[in-house]
């Protein structure tokens, strides 16, 4: 009997994997129906990161928006190269330069992202009140991004393995009304939903509940509940395709993040998207950081 | 004349920056003032007026970029106290060289970078201690307190940038600039006690001749500099070169005729720059594969002072005897961690150690090296410590932070400040500067110039 249990378990974990995909990085998925919840967020995970682009630029602006309706405004340039490379672990590297306001222009961050999903990410910052470049500490997962509504998980650093995924349902997004914009966004497209619960344990939230669109595998809306079941945070995902070289790319084009439990909400709009400008690696390394001038 | 001709070419810039992308501009007005938290009625210290403006042209697209920043400021607090007038020359408003603060021409064609101009180059990994980061000289007149950038004084140098392949570069300087670090004048609140203490004996014996020698200005004179970068096992290091002149002059005291103290007494006091080299290296890495260290950054730099000019003499009455070349090393190791959410502890470690060996003067109480900022003795071996913490609140709205900088010698500096964002263009920073020690080391001179401080910026 115990033999018996053992090789069920055995071929349980065998068949668990067998269930992910295996994709290749600079090719474009999109879910289907009959995916299983990990064969979706795969796919979520791998457009997330736009890991079918070879090099992506994102020229953008943030608005931190508090309950009283005050309004703080960031301008960015965050550029990628994608590298899927094993010789060196490395998934993509990610610039991300302040532009506006003159407080905070010139703070650049250069960041490494590994294909392990165990390892955690090499971050460089230049910091223009002391002109030098300063290897910094991960942030944790939990910390805010740039001090936004997001985490740092949320926006740079939550893997497909950091989760484990159920699928709900799949149905017609409700649609989502933007505060920023007032406009409604994705009524009636067909979505999956996916219960995505974090291994980490104790750890911010318990659970998410993901809608992902089934036209470009992007989530588009999501709740999150805190360790007591209550949902504290909603984050709206405006993705939109892009035609490059025949291929459909999907990108973000608007984030709405918002806080239930202080009122504050974070938006990311990106003004410039381009793709596969073919970037140089050169662009993503120290030196390159140093030049700086702000 | 010139500097006027310099902001207007850069408000012309800004001017052009509404006409297309090819020019950029941004700037500030600061207002700082501090009081003197020690005395009964809250001395006023500073009462400074910033203002500064940057822009950039794009010649070439990014090949081809002219970058030029300009800063003027006005200290008032020298107008408005009487016991500072004395410094009011120097302090107040003098601009000395630092109102140009960066004005080059980027070339850029990778694997070639090319920056040649006025500006700053920074090498090392450390915080605040400036192992590796003596390319510019520094000028102290507000001791190390303000950041970096304003303390190091920008000059006129090629860096000539080549990488061979990705992630390591080959940086050749060549310096024929030459500017003399400096501190404060006499009646400001930073004054070293070393420099009071030399004011005092002028004042006692009467007539001094004093003369600079600055080094003369030809090619041979020039400040050469070397770095090699590159990347191993996950560990990005430098090595690092510099040979050039020491920029703090050196006295060199001469008696010359009649007693020591009387009416026929004449001294001379000869200030030189000495040629000295550095060797050095640097490393950071940030462990990333999961285990016990993951989140650790640990970085440091090593360097090597090869002919280092020292002071040595006595310190108990602050009688320099002469100076001596000494080859000195400096080392810092320092790690930074999250270590709850949103709290980030960085802590250094670092040694000072002096070449061993006596300075051989014949009078035994002259055997001492002494601290350049106070003329008391130095140890042989320096133990230097700092601990910061940061944090942030009200999404990243105020940015609370700690710094404690300390030596073996139970002397040292803890600075608090935090930093609101009133709008995107109004910040706020108030802080306190707490000094401790003796008399004699190097933050212990300053332990009645405990600081409360408030900076309000406007940027544009």
């Amino acid at each position: 009997m115990k033999k018996a249990l053992f090789l069920l378990l055995g071929m349980l974990l065998i068949a668990g994997p067998a269930c992910a995909l295996e994709l290749e990085y600079f090719k474009v998925y999109k879910p289907a129906d009959g995916m299983s919840a990990d064969e979706i967020m795969q796919i979520e995970n791998f457009v997330k990161y736009t890991k079918c682009a070879r090099d992506a630029q994102f020229e953008g602006k943030a608005y931190f928006i508090d309950k009283s309706g005050a309004v703080r405004e960031r301008e960015t340039t965050r550029v990628r190269i994608t590298l899927g490379r094993k010789s060196d672990d490395i998934a993509y590297k990610d610039l991300v330069m302040f532009t506006a306001p003159t407080q905070v222009k010139g703070l650049a961050t250069l960041t490494w992202t590994y294909m392990d999903p165990k390892r955690q990410q090499d971050s460089w910052l230049w910091v223009p009140s002391l002109r030098k470049i300063r290897k910094i500490s991960a942030a944790n997962g939990d910390d805010s991004f740039m001090g936004s509504d997001f985490t740092v998980e949320d926006i740079l650093t939550r893997r497909y393995e950091d989760e484990t995924y159920t699928l709900l349902g799949s149905e017609n997004f409700k649609g989502y009304a933007c505060e920023f914009d007032k406009k409604t966004y994705f009524q009636g497209a067909p979505c999956f939903v996916i219960e995505a619960k974090p291994k980490r344990s104790p750890w911010y939230y318990s659970k998410r509940v993901l809608w992902v669109e089934k036209n470009t595998g992007g989530g588009i809306y999501e709740e999150m509940y805190d360790p007591t079941g209550r949902m504290f945070k909603t984050i709206f995902k405006d993705y939109q395709i892009y035609k490059v070289d025949g291929k459909d790319y999907a990108a973000q084009v608007l984030l709405e993040g918002k806080d239930l439990r202080t009122g504050h909400r974070t938006v990311i709009i990106n003004t410039k998207i381009t793709f596969d400008k073919g970037l140089s690696e050169a662009a993503f390394t120290e030196r390159a950081l140093s030049e700086s001038r702000w | 004349m010139r500097r006027c001709l310099v902001i207007l070419l850069l408000l012309l810039c800004a001017g052009g920056a509404y006409a297309n992308d090819q020019f950029s501009y941004s700037g500030y007005l600061q207002s700082e003032v501090s009081l003197r938290i020690n005395h009964a009625n809250g001395d006023l210290t500073k009462f400074k007026n910033i203002f500064q403006i940057a822009g950039q042209y794009k010649i070439i697209g990014d090949e081809l970029v002219f970058f030029s920043k300009a800063r003027y400021w006005y200290d008032a607090a020298y107008d408005l106290r009487d016991k500072m007038d004395i410094a009011q020359h120097y302090q107040g408003h003098v601009q000395r060289t630092d109102w140009l603060r960066d004005c080059y021409l980027d070339y850029t064609n990778n694997p070639w970078f090319l920056r040649l101009g006025k500006q700053q180059v920074v090498w090392g990994q450390s915080d605040g201690i400036a192992v590796l980061d003596r390319v510019n000289p520094v000028d102290l007149s507000e001791y190390w307190l303000p950041d970096m950038e304003y303390i190091r004084i920008p000059l006129w140098m090629a860096n000539i940038n080549y990488s061979p392949k990705l992630d390591s570069n080959l940086q050749i300087l060549i310096i024929p600039d030459f500017e003399q670090s400096t501190s404060a004048a006499i009646g400001a609140p930073f004054t070293t006690y070393s420099y009071i203490r030399y004011d005092n004996w002028k004042k006692t014996v009467g007539g001094v001749d004093e003369n600079l020698y600055f080094p003369g200005k030809n090619f041979e004179n020039s400040t050469f500099g070397v770095q090699w970068s590159d990347r191993f096992a996950d560990m990005n290091y430098t090595f690092n070169y510099l040979n050039g002149f020491y920029y703090s002059a050196r006295n060199a005291t001469i008696h010359l005729s009649g007693p020591y103290f009387g009416p026929f007494s004449y001294w001379k006091v000869n200030r030189s720059f000495k040629r000295y080299s550095l060797y050095g290296a640097s490393f950071n890495k940030s462990v990333t594969n999961p285990g016990p260290l993951q989140g650790f950054t640990f970085r440091g730099d090593f360097a090597y002072y090869n002919d280092e000019p020292m002071y040595y003499g006595n310190p108990v009455t602050a009688s320099s005897a002469g100076i001596k070349r000494w080859n000195n090393i400096m080392w810092v190791l320092g790690a930074d961690r999250y270590v709850f959410t949103k709290w980030l502890i960085s802590g250094q470690y670092g040694q000072y150690i002096l070449q061993h060996s006596k300075p051989n003067d014949p009078r035994p109480q002259y055997n001492y090296i002494l601290n350049p900022y106070t003329y008391g003795a130095m140890d042989p071996v320096e133990n230097i410590f700092s601990l910061k913490i940061s944090t942030y609140f009200l999404n990243d709205r105020l940015r609370p932070e700690v710094l404690w900088s300390f030596t073996d010698d139970n002397q040292g500096r803890i600075s608090p400040k935090a930093t609101y964002e009133i709008k995107d263009n109004i910040w706020l920073t108030v802080g306190v500067h707490y000094f401790y020690g003796h008399l004699l080391d190097s933050n212990g001179q300053y332990r009645d110039q405990d600081q409360a401080y408030m900076n309000l910026k406007f940027t544009f």
